[in-house]
């Protein structure tokens, strides 16, 4: 049969109607507004940045005399001439940088292992060193209590029962038990910032190195490393400044034996008698640092756009680590599943157990007691469980919708305006949780929204919008402009656009996104500690309660609250939607 | 090593692959393949993607293992499967030139062509004076101090072909090295990269999917198909005498599918299914073919004449498409299709023509799958 490669379609003379009159019989007008509903996503976006910012800067140079109020630096003045706090400071900016040289190191390789070697099981740990990026780190921190407390200290008493070594000398409420946790549990935010580069990393870059007389270490230094620098620097930053202000940590491993840090501080100033100015110049001095490392950032990756033509792309080759690797590869992975997943879910269990811990378990007095105590008898636990789903489920619907429409005006709005707005919605990404929350406070505390839910809601979805908003615009940049444009060429207008191409093209990113925020707010405790009221406790604050009174009865709850995020895991992979994406 | 000496041992080769195999899973991409490149010489190797080419051209540079095979580079044994011996990329002392270029975006021209230099040691004064001289050769002179990323396409292939030969490599390796660039820079890189190859003296192998550009670089071409080697020889007898079938429609030959009906020596007629005879020549590396087997006429397109007069077989027009000097023509010829490339203004829509087609442009093969 003879192909017809040249066809002559004629358009002319098929129909009667002009086509002037097809236009119009078919203009039903779409509405226009829906297109605004980006802009409005950033607007919005926009104050729930701004404004606890401003109120928080606002306040800190308020001083009140009585009735009056008068500007002054007075709260600052007082901050820097007081010793306790360059403690505080110093203490913090410690955590912070150590946290983020060892989760750097520690990321870094197992994304390498992972991505560029032939280590063993390589693709369940691919998905394994995540974990922990889902996990508490409040409950990370009391399980490494029961772990390594002194005396009571699981792992330690395993080791003098049973090998006779000594560890008495480990503490873990100490700074360095603070770095050992915070390490941990931002090792996967590296891991998440390195892996998908180092995939997609044209593998000739290296292969051109390699060929042109390099060896290994010298292409891993001068090719692989500054190729992935923006990565690392990225990561690092966030991992600098999130950890620097986790409050969770410092509150269980610090605050004990009376190491200041700055989340602890703002803490205290707000508790009574509370001191609100003092608390909001710490903020502001928190939020000054953030905002000059994330300029810098800015200014640095500006230069340093690596994008390069792609040819075949072939993936990089995987590196053969030869027996003797591969072993030591396979016991640095596990290593760290254990320290970050296994040991603690181990302590939580037997702890969750034993009515009075002492530090050993034993089966035979093993009993539900403390779960029955604290899922049935406490009164505060059901209704924290149940405010915490509601917080997580609307929470992260509401701020994945905002998300979405940020997300089509970074992409698909006007290039200036684009880059301005991605600045100020990337904020949040680098202010602690309580800071956050202090600015809702202040904002909120003579309003009738003061000790409600709806108050938590909204700092949740202030504090936490970007890491949807940049998962979303991630896939939404790889989405050629042209499938919208067909789309309306064929006649959809903007709305049916965005329902019947782009929302389910963004699918995977979608549900990324919202199992991210859901996970984020059933752990959430930063900016929860301040705002939570009578009846809007969550079930991290009600575990904040309960490990003041009794191990048993904080490992029970912290276990209910470790199945929630684990079923979230579950479902994630389930989906098999990934949160690599960027 | 310079050409100079080359003379005295031109027969033997400098690059020599023997046996080679690799699979990627159940998939073998590269089945036992031989093959041999004097010094100074240059060899294509072409084929469809897939076929194996890069491969190979991987193998020799040492980024993949083969699974059985040797190959010697110069008197060096960098692998030998039965040895147990696997050279290092860099102990190969290889340039190569990838097709994405693998300009490395973090560094300024200078710093990325002076790289393989660095590795080896050599610093100051003379790796700045040998980075601008290639520099100079490769037409980058004014651009020396930029970030390699602020280059156009051509640029940066000129970067990554400076860096392939700073180090004065004895073989370079070109994987598809051409293709990203527009038609017309394409042209003039082949041009360039003809001259710099006798200025230097470098051995070097393309790889390749566009015939035009392996027929214009290489002095041996090696047809790849599916792991193995279809055919190899000089670019000449490539092109106008195809050994197989799957060459020839490689090529862009029209394929007639017929049975053989005359055999006299090299010479012989098949008889399509339409009826039309068509003469031609068996070529010596090809299959024995007798009266009566099925064979396929081939025959370039601008060797298939069309006249408005009938001629000894008729044809009927069903398209055309302009290309210039000329169209190209799709004829319904006896049930088959037929292309045909010629001047013929007095062409138009199923118009019935005459069809000749002489016997010196016409090889008789076997058919593909024998």
């Amino acid at each position: 049969m003879l192909p017809s490669v040249i066809s002559r379609i004629s358009l002319c003379g098929r129909s009667a109607t002009s086509w002037a009159e097809r236009m119009t019989q078919q203009a039903v007008k779409p509405a226009r507004w829906p297109q605004y509903l980006p802009m409005a996503g950033v607007v919005a976006g926009f104050l729930l940045v701004i404004g606890p910012l401003l109120a928080t800067l606002l306040r800190s140079l308020l001083v009140f005399e009585g009735d009056d109020a008068r500007l002054s630096l007075d709260h600052f003045i007082r901050i820097f001439k007081d010793p306790a706090i360059h403690a505080a400071l110093g203490n913090t900016l410690i955590c912070g940088l150590a946290t983020t040289f060892f989760s750097l190191i520690l990321g870094f390789s197992l994304a390498w292992l992972v991505a560029r070697t032939d280590m063993p099981g390589r693709q369940w740990f691919e998905v394994g060193n995540l974990i922990p990026f889902f996990l508490s780190p409040y409950v990370g921190a009391i399980s490494w209590i029961y772990l390594a407390a002194p005396n009571s200290g699981l792992a330690i008493n395993f080791f003098k029962d049973h090998f006779g070594v000594d560890l008495s000398f480990i503490n873990i409420y100490s700074l360095p038990g603070v770095i050992w946790v915070l390490t941990i549990f931002y090792t996967p935010y590296v891991y998440l910032f390195v892996i998908a580069p180092l995939r997609r990393m044209d593998a000739a870059l290296e292969d051109a190195a390699r060929v042109h007389g390099a060896g290994f270490w010298f292409t891993l230094r001068h090719v692989t490393l500054p190729l992935l620098s923006p990565a690392l620097l990225s990561g690092a930053l966030v991992v600098f400044v999130t950890s620097a202000g986790l409050f969770d940590v410092p509150l269980a491993l610090a605050s004990p034996s009376g190491i200041r840090t700055m989340p602890t501080e703002i803490f205290a100033s707000v508790q009574y008698p509370s001191d609100f100015g003092r608390a909001a110049a710490f903020g502001v001095i928190v939020l000054c640092v953030t905002v000059l490392l994330a300029l810098w950032q800015r200014r640095y990756l500006a230069g340093r756009r690596y994008e390069t033509v792609t040819g075949k792309g072939y993936r990089p080759r995987l590196l053969a680590l030869g027996p003797w690797g591969r072993a030591a590869a396979l016991a640095f992975q596990c290593f760290y599943i254990g320290i970050g997943v296994v040991l603690p879910t181990i302590a939580l269990v037997l702890v969750s157990l034993t009515r009075l811990w002492t530090g050993r378990f034993d089966p035979t007095r093993a009993s539900l007691a403390n779960y029955e105590y604290v899922l049935f008898n406490y009164q505060l636990t059901q209704q924290a469980i149940i405010n915490s789903l509601i917080l997580a489920v609307v929470g992260a619907t509401l701020g994945v919708g905002l998300s979405v429409l940020q997300a089509y005006y970074l992409n698909r709005g006007a290039p200036k305006r684009r880059s301005i707005a991605d600045a100020v919605l990337s904020l949040p990404l680098g202010i602690p949780g309580i800071i956050l929350g202090l600015g809702f406070l202040i904002l909120a505390i003579r309003t009738p929204l003061y000790s409600t839910l709806t108050i938590v809601l909204i700092a949740y979805i202030a504090r936490f919008f970007p890491f949807a908003t940049r998962t979303i615009s991630a896939m939404f940049g790889s989405l050629n402009p042209e499938l919208e444009q067909s789309a309306r060429a064929a006649g959809a207008s903007w709305a049916e656009t965005l329902r019947h191409i782009i929302l389910p093209l963004l699918r995977p990113a979608l549900i990324a996104a919202w199992i991210m925020l859901f996970v984020i707010f059933i752990r959430e405790l930063g900016a929860t500690i301040l705002l939570y009221a009578q009846g809007t406790e969550t079930i991290s604050v009600v575990l904040v309660v309960l490990s003041d009174r009794s191990f048993g009865y904080a490992a029970a709850l912290a276990m209910v609250q470790l199945l929630l995020l684990l079923g979230a895991f579950a479902i994630m992979r389930a989906t098999k939607t990934s949160i690599v994406q960027s | 090593m310079k050409p100079d000496n080359s003379s005295m041992k031109a027969t033997i080769p400098f690059l020599s692959v023997t046996g080679l195999e690799k699979s990627y899973g159940p998939h073998k991409a590269v089945n036992g393949v031989s093959l041999a490149v004097e010094e100074g010489h240059t060899l294509a190797l072409l084929g469809p993607s897939g076929c194996g080419k890069t491969t190979i051209l991987r193998c020799i540079a040492g980024l993949e293992t083969p699974e059985a095979g040797r190959i010697e580079i110069g008197d060096v044994c960098v692998f030998d499967a039965a040895q147990r011996i696997n050279l290092q990329p860099e102990a190969r002392g290889l340039g190569i030139v990838f097709q994405s270029y693998a300009v490395w975006p973090h560094m300024t021209v200078a710093e990325n062509v002076g790289f393989p230099l660095k590795v080896r040691k050599i610093g100051g004064a003379e790796r700045d004076k040998r980075v601008a001289r290639i520099l100079e050769i490769v037409g980058l002179g004014a651009w020396h101090d930029r970030p390699a990323t602020n280059l156009s396409g051509g640029q940066q292939q000129r970067v990554a072909l400076a860096r392939a030969l700073i180090h004065e490599p004895s073989l370079v390796l070109f994987d598809e090295a051409l293709s990203n660039l527009d038609a017309q820079l394409r042209e003039q890189m082949r041009l360039e990269l003809n001259l710099l190859q006798d200025k230097l003296g470098f051995t070097a192998i393309y790889v390749t999917h566009d015939q035009a550009e392996a027929f214009g670089l290489a002095e041996h071409i090696v047809v790849m198909n599916k792991g193995c080697i279809e055919t190899q020889g000089a670019p000449r007898r490539i092109f106008h005498e195809p050994d197989t079938a799957f060459v020839a429609r490689f090529l862009g030959f029209n394929l007639l599918p017929g049975t053989v009906t005359r055999r006299d020596g090299a010479k012989a007629e098949v008889t399509l299914p339409g009826g039309a005879r068509i003469s031609g020549h068996i070529p010596e590396r090809a299959g024995q073919l007798a009266v009566g087997d099925a064979a396929i006429a081939c025959m370039r397109k601008e060797h298939v004449h069309l006249t408005a007069t009938p001629g000894s077989s008729m044809a009927r027009i069903r398209g055309s498409s302009f290309l210039g000097l000329a169209d190209e023509f799709i004829l319904d010829f006896g049930g088959q299709e037929l292309r045909a490339i010629q001047h013929f203004p007095e062409a138009c829509a199923d118009m019935a023509v005459g069809v000749e087609i002489s016997p010196a442009h016409c090889v008789i093969l076997p058919p593909e799958n024998q």
